[in-house]
């Protein structure tokens, strides 16, 4: 196998690229589904608040497009930069921001998109408290993308790091593992911290006087859940600077 | 590219790293927020009984986070003592 420097920097552009915003892409649409779905099943017997319901699934819809956005501009970051005289290893890192970004997204898409459907559901369950219910899938949802932001994170410094010249087997497996321990590192705390706002908002939607007490139960539970999450970052973490 | 024997062995040992802690957070991850939700629902129904029902949460999340830490061990394994 006899390539050109450039020739295996642009593949691996192309690979990685191709990483990032399709593994991205599959957890953003089945959370903004999932969003749409409960609020057309909403609809069905509450014609009467579509404004509103319709006003919360995008706003929902918008927080869990927002992984896959990540994955779009890690693969435009790629795409788009100049191959010619970069070092081979560039190739590897370029594999291993695409892992991190496109896999932590699927987890972070879904994971949003779990409280947006409640909020609508919610919504026609209980008018008044619309504002609650908002605010809380937004604090939820927000949780739940830390880990698309922690892949995102990764993703930049693995493009943006100055590698050595030379190829080396041990640095090229370790901007690999990198990206492998933040992206499927992300799929997990993601979803996770999704079902709990998921049923968070299920809750004061059927009893809206216990915001309080049901902001400070779903944080302290999502804390727990990120836990995971940050063990990956701080693998990759260690991963990325040691090469 | 020459790779010399312990050179292959290093890399996929960090490979191994990466994979080890990647995989091993995401069954945590969603196992802990399963129970925080459930939690969250549970209190819903019963606002009274919150402290026994944050510190159940707790402690099932404590047991399924321990595969977590396996997984972070054995990471922390294959990239420092692994040679």
């Amino acid at each position: 196998m006899a390539w050109e420097q450039i020739e295996w920097v642009k593949a691996a552009s192309g690979l990685g690229a191709g990483l990032s915003v399709g593994f991205a892409a599959i957890g953003a649409a089945i959370g903004e589904g999932y969003a749409a779905g409960k609020a057309n099943q909403t609809l069905s017997y509450r014609p009467g608040v579509s404004g509103e319901i319709l006003k919360t699934m995008l706003v929902g819809q918008a927080v869990a497009e927002t992984a896959g956005i990540f994955g779009l501009v890690i693969a435009m970051l790629m795409l788009f930069s100049p191959a010619a005289g970069k070092p081979v290893l560039t190739g590897w890192a370029y594999l291993g921001a695409g892992l991190s970004m496109g896999l932590s997204a699927i987890g972070c898409g879904i994971g949003a998109g779990l409280p947006a459907g409640s909020a609508c559901t919610g919504i026609g369950r209980q008018p008044r408290a619309s504002g609650q219910l908002t605010t809380l899938m937004l604090i939820g949802a927000g949780v739940a993308q830390s880990t698309a932001i922690y892949g995102f994170l990764i993703a930049l410094l693995l493009l943006f790091k100055s590698l050595p010249e030379a190829m080396n087997w041990v640095a090229a497996c370790t901007l690999l593992g990198a990206g492998f321990a933040m992206g499927f590192g992300g799929i997990g705390p993601g979803i996770g911290e999704g079902i709990a706002a998921q049923n968070a908002v299920t809750s004061i939607a059927r009893n809206p006087e216990n915001t309080g007490l049901m902001t400070r139960t779903m944080l302290v539970g999502q804390a727990v859940a990120e836990s995971t999450g940050i063990y990956s970052l701080v693998i990759a973490l260690l991963l990325v600077l040691s090469t | 590219m020459e790779i010399t024997g312990a050179d292959f062995v290093r890399g996929l040992a960090l490979l191994g790293a990466g994979l080890a802690m990647g995989l091993g957070a995401i069954g945590p991850g969603v196992g802990e927020g399963y129970a925080a939700g459930k939690a969250c629902e549970a209190i819903g129904r019963k606002p009274e009984e919150a402290g026994l029902l944050t510190r159940t949460m707790l402690v099932g999340q404590a047991v399924s986070e321990s595969t977590g830490i396996y997984s972070l061990v054995v990471a922390l394994l294959l990239m420092f003592v692994v040679k």
